[in-house]
């Protein structure tokens, strides 16, 4: 009995992980079928080593990125829904600025980094700029397209029982755009790792980029794979956890 | 008549919201209101635009506009089988998820190296691009995949359909939208990856022109990369958008 509940679980860490050990496998191979020099391609296992022998080091640089991404990330939804409430109240603000947006939005944002670096200083907050902007732009479009997605006939009865903008905003429109503004959490939270890491290898002092960008530079490959192993961790755990979220905003609100 | 030229109200808007911040860039570019490193709107043109740095654009927009195109072909192709695969044989759906997903979440600066190693110099970009593409293309096809009614899908299989009947005449034609989105949405992201892959020691392109002026202080050069950047990525999108609507035309 408890052999074959054990039997299960193996058979469903491998249905849901068979991507991974597959990827897993076939770096080995590629890495002993080639022998390669450690310095030009590590084995998975020589990175796994680094990574438990040197976990301050990585800590260190995750704490760092990962609260950029962070902080990032809030700024940019909170810029992104405010301006989305905003251009609600005001059909003339949302004609000046939607046509913008979509524009800038079109823009690779990673070429925006070297300038955006060279205006503001080569510093953090200049990384948390960076992740703001990348995450504002889907804040901003969802929250807009879920401010006006209302169910049907619901805006009349506001009207008719002479509801306030203000209240309609509170008891409509908002609860009306939140599934929306779940979905650019989690389009938004992956990338926010990612941008920060970025920035970080261009411009930083410190972080996951900068640490890869150094260990890059003086041919510690491990540790340059190491590091992109955690930062792949970090925004899987993130883009899991804002799924799962995204799917309980959409089981209570809709 | 006047309503064709001016479709609506928020058409005028959008020329004006448009236009003032073209005009703001401009002033502040012209007094140097943000200091030396944005120069006005003017200034940048007038350097994009001067023939003698016609062949350096045209070199680079070259460069960089074909890694995009294979790795978004490449990626399209590579997410579209995986998706298809897994629509006939279900088993296999949660892995692929979790596998794109982890795919995707692999920094894009880490690809550079590892390309390198796996395909040549030259074929980075392509190889970072058709990433991105990949899990964008993926993600919004199986999503398509999957919207067909449950009332025809419980049609072919009383008739004793096969999968891969039904996939051909069911659900593949129902996500002909959402593949058609993907592929408008995976654009910019392949001009993002091709130029990432282009830092990792590509001969020429955008990349490259971005990574020199920077590291050489050449203002008007890096605003006219970033420029070429936007305007290939908007030109593509626009043909896009039109393919789009006419697919959802065609197939809802």
């Amino acid at each position: 009995m408890e052999n074959k509940i054990h039997k299960n679980r193996i058979i469903s860490f491998i249905n849901l992980n068979w991507g991974i050990i597959l990827i897993l496998i076939l770096w080995e191979f590629w890495v002993v079928v080639n022998d390669f020099n450690p310095i030009v391609m590590p084995s998975p296992e020589g990175v796994l080593l680094d990574l438990i022998q040197n976990p301050i080091i990585y800590i260190e640089n995750s704490a760092v990125t990962f609260s950029i991404a962070v902080v990032g990330l809030f700024g940019g939804m909170l810029i992104g829904t405010t301006l989305a409430i905003m251009t609600w109240f005001s059909p003339l603000l949302s004609g000046l600025i939607n046509p913008t947006a979509v524009l800038l939005s079109s823009v690779p944002v990673v070429s925006l980094i070297p300038i955006i670096a060279r205006i503001l200083g080569y510093n953090m907050a200049t990384e948390i700029i960076l992740v703001v902007i990348i995450t504002f732009f889907p804040s901003f479009v969802f929250t807009t397209a879920g401010l006006r997605a209302l169910p049907p006939g619901s805006q009349d009865l506001f009207t008719s029982l002479g509801a306030s903008r203000i209240s309609t905003l509170k008891k409509l429109a908002l609860p009306a755009a939140f599934p929306n503004l779940a979905i650019a959490l989690r389009l938004a939270a992956a990338h926010a790792i990612l941008a920060a890491m970025i920035a970080e290898f261009l411009m930083g002092t410190n972080g996951l980029g900068y640490l890869f960008a150094v260990t890059k530079q003086e041919f510690l490959t491990e540790r340059a794979f190491g590091t992109s192993v955690i930062a792949t961790v970090i925004s899987v755990i993130a883009f899991l956890a804002s799924s799962h979220f995204e799917n309980n905003v959409k089981k209570r609100f809709t | 008549m006047l309503s064709q030229i001016f479709p609506n109200k928020n058409f005028i808007y959008g020329i004006l919201g448009l236009t003032s911040f073209f005009i703001f860039w401009q002033i502040i570019g012209h007094f140097q209101l943000a200091g030396l490193s944005l120069p006005s709107l003017t200034d940048v043109l007038n350097f994009l635009f001067d023939p003698e740095r016609h062949a350096l654009f045209i070199r680079a927009i070259g460069a960089t506009f074909q890694s995009a195109v294979m790795g978004f072909l490449a990626g399209a192709l590579v997410g579209i089988f995986l998706a298809s695969s897994v629509q006939i044989l279900p088993i296999l759906k949660n892995g692929s998820d979790r596998f794109a997903a982890v795919i995707n979440s692999v920094p894009s600066i880490a690809l550079g190296p590892i390309f390198l190693i796996l395909i040549d110099r030259e074929a980075t970009p392509a190889g970072v691009a058709s990433i991105h593409v990949f899990f964008i293309v993926y993600v919004s096809m199986s999503s398509g995949l999957s919207s067909a009614s449950r009332e025809h899908e419980d049609l072919f299989t009383i008739f004793g359909a096969s999968r891969i009947k039904q996939f051909w005449s069911l659900n593949l034609p129902y996500s002909a939208p959402a593949i058609v989105s993907g592929l408008r949405l995976s654009w910019p992201a392949a001009l993002i990856g091709a130029i990432i892959g282009e830092w990792f020691g590509a001969a020429r392109g955008i990349g490259i022109l971005i990574i020199n002026a920077m590291q050489n202080f050449q203002i008007n050069l890096l605003w006219s990369a970033v420029l070429l950047a936007a305007m290939m990525s908007l030109l593509f999108f626009g043909l896009m958008t039109f393919f789009e609507r006419l697919t959802y035309q065609r197939f809802r």
